[in-house]
């Protein structure tokens, strides 16, 4: 396992790298977790497009309000993303071609 | 998407295997089996756009956005939805054409199987690139009219795009590809539906697909030029009346609504009075097949960034993104209460969708505006425009329902 940024990390186990492509633009997204019931394990449930977290918790409570129990609101831009080697999409597509397609285009 | 022209008219097209589970009675090349239950995607592999249209769900830029799918992540997002059984790929943006390896993209997606299809303002569209695009194997081009040459210039913010629109209409055709019109009616341009037809059908396009507007992106802006329901079941009317009209004439064009399924009900309602109870049961069965407002389902989105959205035009909010996960894991997995219950949602639907007669070809129309009209995504589509006594509400059990009458 590696820790590209000194984030969690060890020297056994599979090995892990960080993704770190934007996922919004002009507006923050915001990572969401959802439990349905207190016997029940906080789940990863998508994420909201936010310019605020007061934003964020009303869409989220529109969303999921009926569903939830509890809602976590985390900032993705400070959320970091670990994937096993060979899972992330760019990893699948070919570590050389990823990092430039035929036309230049590069992985932000 | 309800064919108008296949429910009244009998018309029969390549796409109605997955909208109406038709693939065995129909003389056209189909969609089957697996893929028959699999979501059409619709990818905006790109944000920017060449033009700046007010009705935007995309909120397309003109200049490129950071974190664009580079070409060979497209590629690999391209093979994740082929093995998953996709059927088809709708290349959408921004402008599609505005990314330079687009020709590859739907090349890569004819060869893993897929049915490329694009979306496109037509504005860049040249014979070369479309002779370029058919020999990729594109199967099918819509372009974007929002109305005749002042109206559509003023809607899409540029003097000219009309014109240079029809140019790639043109093209498209010279190409040979199947070619066909997207058609967004708002106040601003339902007046000119039946001469865009005109204009276009007399120019060979056969193919011609009405949208309602829905509240995302820039869409939620304009809310105000928005039909009424009354103004939009007279718009629905005019559509099945010119359908009709170009069929008696011998000129058999296609003709699709998309973005509002109280339009499912109201062809039930139409057919009913204008061609008989046993047309009307035909229609109705038809589009029980169909299964109603696709959102979460039969068609999903996935952003320029990656983001796995339940339909196009709800971009605000995200199921996963395939740069973490491949699509096929994100879409299955209803741990995601929402996906869940959107899937199951006639048993959530409320107010006057929880007892309307229409609530299984319906299904509540579009969840992005009952959360613009109520903060709440099993609320009533305020666009829904049918009376009360095409619901089948008993007088006494009406609550805020419309009570328009009918035609």
């Amino acid at each position: 396992m590696t820790a590209p940024d000194g984030g969690p990390g060890a020297s056994d186990g599979p090995e892990f790298e960080r993704v770190d492509e934007p996922r919004g633009d002009r507006t923050r997204e915001w990572e969401l977790f959802v439990r349905e019931s207190t016997d029940e394990s906080l789940r990863h449930a998508g994420s909201v497009s936010a310019p605020t977290a007061e934003v964020a918790r009303e869409q989220a409570t529109t969303l999921f309000g009926f569903a939830a129990e509890t809602l976590w609101l985390c900032p993705a831009d400070e959320t970091v993303r670990l994937v096993s080697d060979g899972v992330a999409l760019g990893d699948r597509a070919g570590e050389d071609e990823a990092s430039g397609g035929s036309d230049g285009r590069v992985e932000q | 998407m309800i064919s108008v022209s296949k429910l009244l008219c009998g018309l029969d097209a390549e796409g109605d295997g997955l909208r109406y589970d038709a693939a065995e009675e129909s003389s056209k090349a189909q969609i089957r089996e697996r893929k028959q239950r699999r979501p059409v995607v619709v990818w905006n592999c790109t944000k920017q756009c060449n033009l700046y249209c007010d009705h935007c769900y995309a909120a397309a830029e003109t200049e490129p956005a950071p974190g664009e799918l580079s070409t060979a992540e497209g590629k690999r997002f391209l093979d994740d939805l082929a093995e998953f059984g996709a059927p088809v790929v709708l290349f959408s943006g921004g402008e599609p054409l505005a990314r330079s390896d687009l020709v590859e993209l739907v090349a890569h997606a004819s060869d893993a199987g897929l049915r490329p299809v694009l979306s496109t303002n037509g504005t860049l569209l040249t014979e070369e690139r479309a002779r370029e695009l058919r020999d990729a194997g594109l199967q099918y081009a819509g372009v974007s009219v929002d109305g005749l040459r002042e109206r559509n210039d003023e809607f899409r913010g540029q003097e000219g795009a009309f014109d240079r629109a029809l140019a790639g209409i043109e093209a498209s055709q010279t190409a040979g590809l199947k070619t066909g019109l997207r058609y967004t009616i708002t106040r601003h341009n339902a007046d000119d539906l039946e001469a865009i037809v005109d204009l276009l059908a007399d120019r060979g396009v056969d193919r011609f697909c009405f949208y309602h507007l829905d509240y995302g992106g820039r869409g939620a802006d304009i809310q105000d030029v928005d039909l009424s329901p009354e103004e939009r079941r007279e718009a629905v009317k005019r559509v099945c009346e010119m359908t009709r009209d170009y069929h008696d004439r011998g000129h058999e064009i296609e003709t699709l609504l998309v973005g509002n399924y109280a339009d499912a009900a109201y062809l039930v309602e139409y057919a009913r009075r204008e061609l008989g109870d046993e047309q009307a049961e035909r229609v109705l069965g038809y589009l029980r097949r169909n299964g109603g407002d696709p959102t979460g389902e039969r068609v999903a989105d996935v952003d320029y960034q990656g983001n796995v959205h339940l339909t196009q035009f709800w971009q605000g909010y995200a199921l996963g993104n395939v740069r973490d996960r491949p699509f096929g894991e994100i879409w299955t997995d209803e741990s995601n209460p929402l996906l869940r219950a959107l899937r199951e949602r006639e048993s959530h639907l409320q107010g006057r969708c929880s007892a309307c007669e229409y609530r299984d070809v319906c299904r509540g129309a579009s969840r992005l505006r009952a959360i613009a009209a109520s903060d709440d995504p099993f609320a009533p589509d305020p666009q829904c425009y049918l009376t009360d006594a095409e619901r089948g509400l008993a007088e006494e059990s009406v609550g805020a329902g419309t009570t328009g009458t009918a035609d």
